[in-house]
């Protein structure tokens, strides 16, 4: 008996015309782990609160969806609330108490469990996450990745038979959702329970899924094995395709047939290159020095030629702390950056990266070294556009950030058409900011920002939560203004993005900056902090950074 | 620093505090507040350390001076009249009662800073949150808010200044508009967040019959002991006070019970409560020592 069966299921939000999800067909078996992928607002979210009655949303709902062979409605709350476990996005908003252990109590409180049962499960939980050592703290003193972890092990200790996650990882640093990843597996493979799960990083999960299933405009356009498909997204032509794991697109890229054996992991794709080299004796490049990236593909300008511009940052010695006897944050932080670059900085968590961005836009202040940057035209994106917006629909939010009584209405409306064009939002124009989803918001936090007309554009992790797709878009967005002698800095965790778009990267360390260079040369020159691309071909390629690099060359070494 | 009896069950720690405080407010007897004052000056060092004693010589002995002169100047009742201010006369009586008055006053703020680090709000919680469940979840929920919108108050506040709308940026009038839409923001934001909060509660059995109330904490026989202690020694003090043994008089004259056994049985006995704290980590501590030599 499936654990969930979905059949034709049909969902129409009021006051909408077209339904959100449409004829949905899916069984989920006990103990298969499902990954659920798609773009931002294509219904995956809608999806997984059908899933749990509390959670559904309004609507007009048709079709059928079986829980245990029995229709989900005729389920008690009571059952519900403990076999099926839900994890949403947000780690701070799905706390509700001040303490780890009362955090851990609250829904076996809620089941209304004796003392005894919840001091055993509690300790269960807490002892099978490694909680042990933070069970008595206050919940405001954890990390974004502890929070998501505690929201996690709040769930299991009703000990449910599925756990529904909606984007669990999309506000965590990749090495926070790296490990929570892990213990979603972890659950899956050593307690049995039943994972669906919606992500964006697919590159980190899919390869321990069982099946993934891809939803457009809420329909399923493909559902299998990730091999399975990745085929049939690139038989659609779909733009999902590039949110597939790098190994899975390399290969989708150079082969033609229809073979089950499609590499997922890293590992699988240097094998897969070191075979596809062997039997088509592809002759291998000399291992020539890297720095030689002699293809400047992508890359609008190195730092040789953007040397010869205006020089719009330079940031010198800078040391820095927040309190007086605290740490040092920064530590003799130094760089420059020309007009017109986008100039990353990527590097772990923790190590002042924001705070560098602080210090540029003149939010904090060295307490040694200097600081010299342009007068003004710069302004600040940042990480959470929630703390931008002030009015009641978005145009009203757009119009606020223009100057009243200097420009003519001509103007303003010129002015703000240009900028809705550019970054792709005038359909929302007359929603409420917080009405959107999350990428979108990011986009018009942006547009907000652009109608300030800055020459310096600072941007704090820009692409998180943000799908593949709209990353893409972003991208363009983001060269087309560099193009316009924009000059952005951009802190990020997000590699592939930096490598693919970036005009500078640097490695960013205790305080400072570790290395710097072009992305080929400095991606090319890491062994761990790297492109999965670069992992991948490392051993073939010299320089491979993207996946569009490794089937280039892969192409180029066969004619 | 690490108390033994902040260790003990929330409702050892509650009775403690209600009878040390019960009988140095309604009761302005000399020695007892006396032995109140005392000890919660040495508990407080204990605990707090150097920055108890820098805040009860900086802060509470001026306030002590003042509360001790503020009531001879305007009781003037009493029969012992010492000199005459202005026609008005200053009265022995009234002196001692004003004493008496700011050693209650102090020893209270002493009590209370002790209080403070001992009663931490899961205690509270486990205390109330038996009689008034949902009040004990509540409390809870705000002592998260609180630390929680603070944050994202700064945040707000760096993200406005970063497009030129901060609270330093502008002309007056720009300033206070950019100031009031950062409140603004932030209240809309607590709203749609809230919307999810109440999800991720109601996912979890949130408002289904029967929630039950979980603590950690556990009622041992040391807590039993103690709390047995504190009972006999409380009752001791209100028997001695019923039957006359203790008693206190500051007007018309100055009287005070005379010395003798119910007397130095109320003494010693609100001694042993007042000195429970010390007196429970002394013994720990010795404990801890011929532990560790026996080793």
């Amino acid at each position: 008996m499936a654990l969930f069966a979905i059949e034709n299921l049909r969902f129409t939000y009021p006051g909408s015309v077209s339904p959100a999800l449409d004829g949905i067909n899916l069984t989920v078996e006990n103990g298969e782990f499902l990954v659920l992928c798609g773009k931002s607002g294509c219904g995956k979210s809608t999806l997984l609160r059908q899933l749990k009655t509390v959670l559904t949303p309004h609507g007009e709902r048709e079709g059928s969806i079986f829980f245990k062979g029995q229709p989900l409605e005729s389920a008690t709350q009571r059952s519900q609330a403990a076999s099926i476990g839900f994890v949403l996005q947000n780690p701070d908003n799905q706390i509700v108490t001040d303490k780890v252990w009362h955090e851990l109590a609250f829904g076996l409180e809620s089941l209304g469990e004796s003392k005894e049962v919840i001091r055993l499960r509690v300790a269960e939980m807490a002892s099978f996450f490694g909680i042990q050592q933070w069970y008595h703290k206050s919940v405001f003193e954890l990390s974004g990745g502890q929070k998501q972890l505690l929201n996690l092990a709040a769930v299991m200790t009703m000990q449910p038979d599925v756990l529904i996650l909606d984007e669990p990882t999309a506000q965590l640093d990749p090495i926070a959702a790296a490990d929570f990843l892990a213990t979603i597996k972890k659950i899956n493979t050593e307690i049995g329970t039943t994972v669906i799960l919606s992500e964006h990083r697919l590159e980190e999960v899919l390869h321990g899924a069982d099946r993934a299933i891809v939803l457009g405009d809420g329909r399923i356009i493909a559902e299998g094995t990730p091999a399975q498909v990745g085929h049939t997204l690139k038989m659609l032509d779909d733009p999902m395709l590039y949110a597939m794991p790098t190994p899975l697109r390399v290969y989708l890229a150079l082969e033609t047939g229809d073979k089950d054996t499609c590499p997922v992991t890293v590992r699988e794709g240097r094998e897969y290159l070191s075979r596809r080299e062997r039997q088509k004796e592809c002759p291998k490049e000399r291992q020539e020095e890297p720095q030689r990236g002699r293809q400047g593909v992508r890359q609008k300008s190195s730092p040789l030629d953007a040397s010869d511009k205006q020089t719009v940052v330079a940031v010198k010695d800078a040391w820095f702390r927040y309190t007086k006897h605290g740490e040092d944050v920064l530590r003799g932080l130094s760089f420059t950056v020309s007009r017109g670059e986008l100039f990353c900085i990527v590097g772990g968590n923790g190590t002042g990266k924001t705070t560098a961005l602080g210090i540029v836009s003149g939010l904090r202040r060295p307490y040694r070294g200097t600081v010299s940057c342009l007068e003004k035209g710069v302004v600040v994106l940042p990480q959470d556009p929630q703390t931008l917006f002030t009015q009641k629909t978005i145009r009203e939010d757009l119009l606020e950030m223009l100057p009243q009584g200097k420009n003519t209405v001509g103007e303003v409306e010129k002015q703000l058409a240009e900028v809705v064009e550019l970054t792709e939002i005038a359909a929302l124009l007359s929603q409420h900011p917080y009405d959107v989803s999350g990428g979108e918001q990011q986009r018009v936090a942006l547009a907000k920002v652009l109608l300030t007309e800055p020459e310096l554009l600072l941007l704090d992790e820009p692409t998180k939560g943000m799908d593949s797709f709209f990353k893409r878009k972003f991208a363009r967005i983001l060269n087309k203004l560099c193009d316009k002698d924009l000059t952005a800095i951009m802190v990020s965790h997000d590699l592939e993005f930096c490598a693919q778009y970036a005009s500078r990267c640097a490695l960013f360390f205790d305080g400072s900056i570790v290395t710097q260079s072009n992305p080929r040369v400095f991606f090319s020159g890491n062994n761990f902090y790297t492109t999965a691309a670069n992992r991948m071909s490392r051993h073939v390629f010299a320089d491979a950074i993207t996946v569009e690099d490794i089937v280039e060359k892969c192409r180029q070494a066969h004619d | 620093m690490r108390d033994a009896f902040s260790s003990c069950n929330p409702l050892v720690n509650f009775v403690f505090f209600a009878a040390v405080l019960v009988i140095t407010v309604f009761f302005l007897h000399p020695v007892l507040l006396g032995i109140s004052l005392v000890s919660a000056l040495a508990y407080s060092i204990y605990l707090n350390g150097a920055k108890a004693v820098r805040f009860n010589f900086a802060l509470l002995l001026p306030l002590m001076l003042v509360a001790a002169f503020i009531n001879p100047a305007f009781n003037h009742a009493g029969m012992t009249i010492l000199l005459y201010v202005d026609g008005n006369p200053i009265t022995l009586e009234a002196i001692l009662r004003g004493v008496a008055a700011a050693v209650m006053i102090g020893s209270v703020i002493v009590w209370f800073s002790c209080y403070n680090t001992i009663m931490t709000s899961d205690k509270f919680l486990y205390l109330f949150g038996r009689i008034i469940p949902a009040f004990s979840l509540i409390l809870s929920m705000a002592l998260r808010f609180i630390p929680r919108y603070k944050a994202q108050l700064g945040k707000i506040a760096d993200a406005q200044r970063g497009i030129g709308r901060g609270v330093s940026q502008g002309r007056l009038v720009a300033r206070v508009r950019n100031g009031l839409s950062i409140l603004s923001i932030l209240v809309t934001w607590a709203l749609e967040n809230a919307i999810e909060m109440a999800d991720s509660m109601k996912s979890r059995g949130y408002g289904l019959k029967g929630r039950t109330a979980y603590s950690n904490y556990g009622f041992d026989v040391r807590d039993r002991v103690l709390l047995a202690v504190l009972l006999v020694s409380f009752s001791l003090v209100v028997a001695s006070i019923a039957l006359q043994g203790v008693s206190i008089d500051y007007f018309p004259v100055f009287i005070m019970n005379p010395q003798g056994g119910l007397a130095y049985m109320a003494y010693a006995g609100y001694t042993l409560i007042c000195l429970m704290p010390l007196l429970l980590d002394s013994k720990e501590e010795l404990t801890w020592r011929s532990l560790q030599s026996r080793i």
